[in-house]
C-alpha cells in the first residue's frame, strides 16, 4: 500500500469534511467567507505539497487499479489550480445569492476529489465512480443560486442528461467486461491486443465515446452545455468549463490512447466525424450568441474540437499538444469568467451588450477581457496562438492536412466573433457611470491568469517541455 | 434452470412493458417493483445470492418505495392520466426497436470468452474482500458520494429563512 | 425431516420434480399452520395482557380462560361480507391484502426454531430476512393508495415513512453481531452464543433493536400509522371481512418473526441447559413478545415529528457509534487481554 499515491485525494477530502464539520459547529462559519479563505489556503498548500511528490516514476496504490503517474499528477495540479481560482472568484460573488456559503466551499473540494480520482483511475469502476462523484457535486453547485429559476433549471438538466449519459457509458463498460472479463486498463488492453474485432466491441467503443463525450461536450452530446453554463453560478461555470472538461479529457486520453489502442481503425473515423461536427457547430453557433456565458459555452465547445485534433494525431507530440493547450485554455477561460463575475457583481447582467463602454468604466477589466479573448481566439503574443500552432502542425504531420485546414478556417471565424465582443467592449457607450468595484481576490485571479496567458505566449519553453516530458512518460 | 431463466425474463419483460405503457404513475411504479423482483430472481439463477438480496433491499425496499412516496406527495391533477406518452411515441419506439435489433444481432454474432467461473460458496466474503482491498478507492468514493447526496438533499430541500 | 418426507414419497413411487413440489407444498402448509396457531394464541395473549394492565378481565367465555376466543373471531371474520368501495383503485386495492402476507410467510423457512430445526439453512440468512421484511411496505403503500381515502392515504404514508426510517437503525444494530460472528448464517450466529449471549456483549445494539423493531411493527408508542384518534384505522380503514383479517394476521406474524429474530441474535436462540432446544426457544420468544406487549400497554403515543427526530438524530448516530465501538473492540480486545494478564 502506498499512501503517497492518494495523498492529494486524502488532503482534499479531509479539507472538505473539515469545512462541513466547522460549519456545523460554528454557524458563523457558514454565513461568512471564512470557509473560502480556509479552502484557498488549503488548496495552495496542497499545490505546493504536490510539487514535492515524485513525478518521474509511476506509483500504484494497493494494486494497478489506481496509479499516480506524471499524467495523473499533472492533471491533479491543474485541477487544484482551477479550484483555487474558482474559490477566489466565489468569495464576493456568492454574497447576494445565499446565506450558506460554507457548504459551497466544501462541495468544491468534493468535486476536486472526484476529478482527481478520474485522473488516477486505471480501472473502469473507479473511473466511473470518480466521474459520478464529480457530476453529483456539480449538480448541487449548479443549483446553488436557489431562488434563481435558471439555476434550478440548469441543475435539473445537468442531472437528467448526465444520468442518461452515465447509463450509456455503463452499458458500454458492461459490454467491455463481457468481452474481456476484466476491468482494469492494462489487463483489458492485453486481452484486446491479441483478440479479434467483434461487432459488440464497436458498440462498446461507441457507447464509451458518447459517455465520455458528454463530459467534454463533444458535439452531438453538447446540448446541455449552453443551458447549464448560463444557469450555474459564474465561478461554477468556470469550474465546469475548465475542471470538468479537463477531467473528461484525462479519462478520454487514458481510454483511447491506452485501452482502445489496438482499435484505432475503428474509432478514428468516428472521432474525426465528431471533431468536424464539433468544430463547425461550436464556431458557427457562437456567432449568434448575445449572452456572454452562452457565448463562452459555444466557444468552449469549439475548443474541444481543437483539442481533439491532438487525439486524432494520436502521437506523442499530439498528446503533449493537448496537455499544453489545456494549460493555456485554463488561464484564458478563468480570465474570461473572472471578467464575467466582475461584470455580474457590478451590473447584475451578463449579456454581451452590457459590455458596451466598459473601457470607460473599468479599463482594468477591459484589458483582462482583451487578453483572455485574444488568447481564446489564438492571436499572438498570447498563449492561444502557440497552442493552436502546436495542435495544427502535429495534425498536419500525421497526415490530416484537410482537417487542420478546416480547423484553421474555422478559427478565423472564431477570431471574427471574439473581435466582435472586443469591439463592443472598446466602443459604445454605457449607462453605467460610476467606476467598477472589483474585489481584491477577483483582481488577483485576473492578474494571475492574464499574466500566465501572456507569459506562456512569450516564453512557452518550460511549459512545452513539461507537456512533452509527461507525454513521453505516458507513451 | 433454463426454464426458470425464461420464466423470470418473461416476468421481467411483462412488468417493464407494463411500467412504460401504464398511464397511471402509481401503477407504473408498482409494476417497476415487480420487474425489480424478477431481476433479483435472475441474479439468484447466476448464483449471485448476495446481489439478489441487495437488489430487493435497496431497489424494492427503498428506492421504489421512495419513488411512490414522492409521486404521492407531489402529484397534482388526475392520477389516471399522469404518465401519458408524449409526441415522440412512434420515433421512440422505432429507435428502441432498431437499437435492440442491432444489439441483439451483435450479441448473437459475438463469441464471448470462456464461461464464467463457478462462484465460490462463500461469495459474500469474496465480495467484501474485493470492496475493501482491490476496489477500496471506489468504495470510499461511493461513501463520499452518498454523503454529498444527503447534503444536497438538505441544501435543495431546505426553505431559505 | 426433509429426508423422511422424500423417503416416504419414494415408497409411493414419487420422485424427481413432483416430489420436490410436494415437499415444498408440505413446508408451505406447515408454516402456514404454525403461523396461524401462534398468531391466534398471541392475539389471545395480547387481549388478556391488556386487560391485566387495565385491571379488566379480558376474554374469558369461550373455552378455558377464553383461549378459543380468537378462533371464534376468525370464523366470524370469514363469514363477513367483503366490501370494495366504488372509488377505489380496483387491482391495487384487491391485491394489497394478499401481498401483505407474502413477506411474512417467506421469512419463516430460514429461522432456526431449535437444534437442527431449520427448514432452509441459508448462508446469507440475516440479509435475506432484512431484504424480505423491507418489502412489507409495498402492501401498506398499496392499501393506503388503493383505498382512495384520506385517512388511509395518510396512514399509509406515515407507515412507510416510519418503516423506512427505522429500518436503518434496525439493520445497523445487527451489524455489530455480524462483525463478531463473521457470518450471516443464523445458525452460526446462534452457535456463537453457546457461552455468552450477545445481549451481554452488545447491550446498546439490543436497546436499539428493541426500539426500532417496535417502530417497524407499528406498535405503541410508535403506532402513529393507526392512531385511532386521528386516522380512524390508518391504511386498513376501508378493508372488511377476510381482507382485514389478512392485515391483522400479517401484523402479528411480523411481531412473531421479529421476536424470533431478536431471540436468535441477542438471547442465544435455542441455546439453554436441561430442556430440549425448542422449549427454550418458544419460551424466549414468548418472553420477548410479552416485553413488546408490556411496552405497548404502558407507554403513551409519541408525536410524529418527535418520532422522526428520535430516529434520525438519536438512534442512527448511536447505532453508527455502536458499529465503530464494536470494530474498535474486535481489534483491541486481544491486546487488552494480553495486557491484563
Amino acid at each position: 500500500m502506498n499512501i503517497s499515491a492518494v495523498s492529494l485525494e486524502l488532503a482534499s477530502l479531509s479539507l472538505g469534511l473539515l469545512t462541513i464539520i466547522l460549519g456545523l459547529i460554528f454557524p458563523s462559519f457558514r454565513s461568512k467567507n471564512t470557509g473560502g479563505y480556509l479552502a484557498i489556503m488549503g488548496l495552495i498548500s496542497m499545490l505546493i505539497g504536490s510539487l514535492y511528490l515524485p513525478a518521474s516514476n509511476t506509483q500504484t496504490f494497493i494494486n494497478t487499479f489506481y496509479v499516480q503517474d506524471s499524467l495523473a499528477l499533472f492533471f491533479k495540479q491543474l485541477f487544484i489550480v482551477v479550484a483555487i481560482f474558482v474559490n477566489a472568484m466565489s468569495l464576493r460573488y456568492l454574497k447576494p445569492y445565499t446565506k450558506n456559503r460554507g457548504d459551497y466551499f466544501a462541495l468544491t473540494f468534493f468535486a476536486l476529489t472526484g476529478m482527481m480520482i478520474m485522473a488516477s483511475a486505471a480501472e473502469f469502476i473507479t473511473l466511473y465512480i470518480g466521474l459520478e462523484l464529480m457530476t453529483f457535486t456539480f449538480v448541487l453547485l449548479t443549483t446553488y443560486k436557489k431562488q434563481d429559476l435558471k439555476s434550478g433549471e440548469a441543475g435539473l438538466k445537468y442531472l437528467l442528461l448526465s444520468a442518461i449519459s452515465s447509463g450509456v457509458l455503463l452499458y458500454g463498460l458492461s459490454l467491455i467486461y463481457g468481452l474481456t472479463g476484466k476491468l482494469d486498463f492494462s489487463a483489458i488492453s492485453t486481452v484486446f491486443s491479441i483478440g479479434s474485432v467483434s461487432p459488440l466491441l464497436v458498440w462498446a467503443i461507441i457507447m464509451v465515446l458518447s459517455g465520455l463525450g458528454f463530459k467534454i461536450a463533444l458535439v452531438p452530446f453538447h446540448m446541455w452545455t449552453p443551458d447549464v453554463y448560463e444557469g450555474a453560478p459564474t465561478p461554477i461555470t468556470a469550474f465546469l468549463a475548465v475542471g470538468s472538461k479537463a477531467a473528461g479529457f484525462v479519462a478520454f486520453i487514458r481510454v483511447f490512447f491506452h485501452v482502445f489502442a489496438p482499435f484505432t481503425s475503428i474509432f478514428m473515423p468516428l472521432l474525426i466525424t465528431l471533431t468536424v461536427l464539433t468544430l463547425l457547430i461550436g464556431n458557427l453557433i457562437a456567432l449568434a450568441q448575445t449572452h456572454l456565458k452562452r457565448f463562452l459555452a459555444y466557444s468552449s465547445i469549439a475548443h474541444v474540437g481543437y483539442i481533439l485534433l491532438g487525439v486524432i494525431a494520436y502521437s506523442k507530440l499530439g498528446l503533449s499538444a493537448i496537455l499544453f493547450y489545456l494549460m493555456l485554455y485554463l488561464f484564458a477561460n478563468i480570465g474570461a469568467f473572472a471578467g464575467v463575475t466582475a461584470l455580474v457583481i457590478n451590473t447584475g447582467h451578463d449579456r454581451i451588450s452590457d459590455l458596451a463602454g466598459l473601457w470607460k468604466c473599468s479599463p482594468f477589466l477591459s484589458v483582462i477581457f482583451l487578453i483572455s479573448l485574444l488568447s481564446l481566439a489564438g492571436i499572438p503574443p498570447t498563449a492561444g496562438f502557440i497552442g493552436k500552432f502546436y495542435l495544427f502542425t502535429e495534425a498536419i504531420h500525421q497526415g490530416y492536412l484537410w482537417l487542420a485546414a478546416l480547423a484553421l478556417g474555422l478559427s478565423l471565424v472564431a477570431v471574427y466573433y471574439y473581435l466582435m465582443v472586443i469591439r463592443t467592449l472598446l466602443s459604445g457607450t454605457s449607462e453605467e457611470t460610476q467606476p467598477f468595484i472589483i474585489p481584491f481576490s477577483l483582481r488577483l485571479v485576473m492578474i494571475v491568469s492574464a499574466a500566465m496567458t501572456i507569459g506562456i505566449g512569450i516564453w512557452p519553453g518550460p511549459f512545452t517541455d513539461l507537456a512533452l516530458n509527461i507525454a513521453q512518460s505516458f507513451y | 434452470m433454463i426454464i426458470l431463466f425464461y420464466l423470470f425474463s418473461a416476468i421481467l419483460l411483462a412488468f417493464a412493458l407494463g411500467t412504460v405503457i401504464s398511464t397511471n404513475l402509481i401503477h407504473s411504479a408498482l409494476l417497476m417493483m415487480g420487474s425489480f423482483f424478477a431481476v433479483a430472481g435472475l441474479y439468484l439463477l447466476l448464483q449471485a445470492d448476495y446481489l439478489a438480496m441487495v437488489q430487493i433491499l435497496v431497489y424494492v425496499g427503498a428506492i421504489a418505495i421512495l419513488l411512490v412516496f414522492g409521486v404521492m406527495l407531489t402529484r397534482k391533477g388526475s392520477i389516471e392520466e399522469s404518465n401519458l406518452p408524449n409526441r415522440y411515441k412512434t420515433i421512440g419506439l422505432v429507435t428502441a426497436l432498431g437499437l435492440f435489433g442491432l444489439l441483439a444481432r451483435s450479441i448473437t454474432y459475438t463469441r464471448f470468452p470462456s464461461p464464467p467461473l463457478e462462484s465460490p460458496p462463500q461469495n459474500i466474503i469474496a465480495i467484501a474482500q474485493a470492496f475493501l482491498l482491490q476496489y477500496i478507492v471506489a468504495f470510499e468514493a461511493l461513501g463520499i458520494l452518498l454523503l454529498i447526496a444527503i447534503l444536497g438533499a438538505i441544501l435543495i430541500g431546505k426553505e431559505p429563512k | 425431516m426433509t429426508q423422511f418426507l422424500f423417503n416416504f414419497l419414494a415408497l409411493l413411487h414419487i420422485t424427481g420434480i413432483i416430489a420436490d413440489v410436494i415437499v415444498i407444498l408440505c413446508y408451505f402448509v406447515f408454516i402456514l399452520l404454525f403461523i396461524i396457531i401462534n398468531v391466534m394464541f398471541i392475539v389471545w395473549l395480547e387481549r388478556r395482557m391488556s386487560a391485566f394492565f387495565q385491571e379488566r378481565l379480558g376474554p374469558n367465555r369461550v373455552g378455558p380462560f377464553g383461549l378459543l376466543q380468537s378462533v371464534v373471531d376468525a370464523v366470524k371474520l370469514l363469514g363477513k361480507e367483503v366490501i370494495r368501495p366504488t372509488a377505489t383503485d380496483k387491482w391495487v386495492f384487491l391485491l394489497a391484502p394478499a401481498i401483505c402476507f407474502v413477506p411474512a410467510l417467506l421469512l419463516y423457512p430460514i429461522l432456526p426454531f431449535g437444534k437442527g430445526l431449520v427448514l432452509v439453512n441459508l448462508n446469507i440468512g440475516l440479509l435475506y430476512f432484512v431484504a424480505i421484511s423491507s418489502t412489507t411496505t409495498i402492501s401498506i403503500i398499496m392499501a393506503g393508495w388503493g383505498s382512495n381515502n384520506k385517512y388511509s392515504l395518510l396512514g399509509g404514508m406515515r407507515t412507510v415513512a416510519q418503516m423506512i426510517s427505522y429500518e436503518i437503525p434496525l439493520i445497523f444494530s445487527m451489524i455489530g453481531i455480524i462483525m463478531l460472528v463473521g457470518s450471516l448464517n443464523l445458525v452460526d450466529i446462534v452457535n456463537a452464543q453457546a457461552r455468552l449471549w450477545f445481549i451481554h456483549v452488545q447491550p446498546l445494539a439490543f436497546m436499539i433493536f428493541l426500539i426500532a423493531s417496535i417502530a417497524e411493527l407499528n406498535r405503541a408508542p410508535f403506532d402513529l400509522p393507526e392512531a385511532e384518534q386521528e386516522l380512524v384505522a390508518g391504511y386498513h380503514t376501508e378493508y372488511s371481512g377476510m381482507q382485514f383479517a389478512f392485515f391483522y394476521l400479517a401484523e402479528y406474524a411480523n411481531l412473531f418473526s421479529l421476536s424470533i429474530l431478536g431471540v436468535t441474535l441477542f438471547l442465544g436462540g435455542y441455546q439453554g441447559p436441561f430442556f430440549p432446544s425448542w422449549i427454550w426457544f418458544i419460551g424466549k420468544v414468548y418472553a420477548m413478545i410479552m416485553v413488546y406487549m408490556w411496552i405497548r400497554w404502558t407507554l403513551p403515543r409519541i408525536r410524529m415529528d418527535k418520532m422522526m427526530k428520535l430516529n434520525w438524530k438519536f438512534l442512527i448516530p448511536l447505532s453508527l457509534f455502536n458499529i465503530l465501538a464494536t470494530g474498535f473492540m474486535i481489534k483491541a480486545w486481544p491486546t487488552i487481554q494480553q495486557w491484563m494478564r
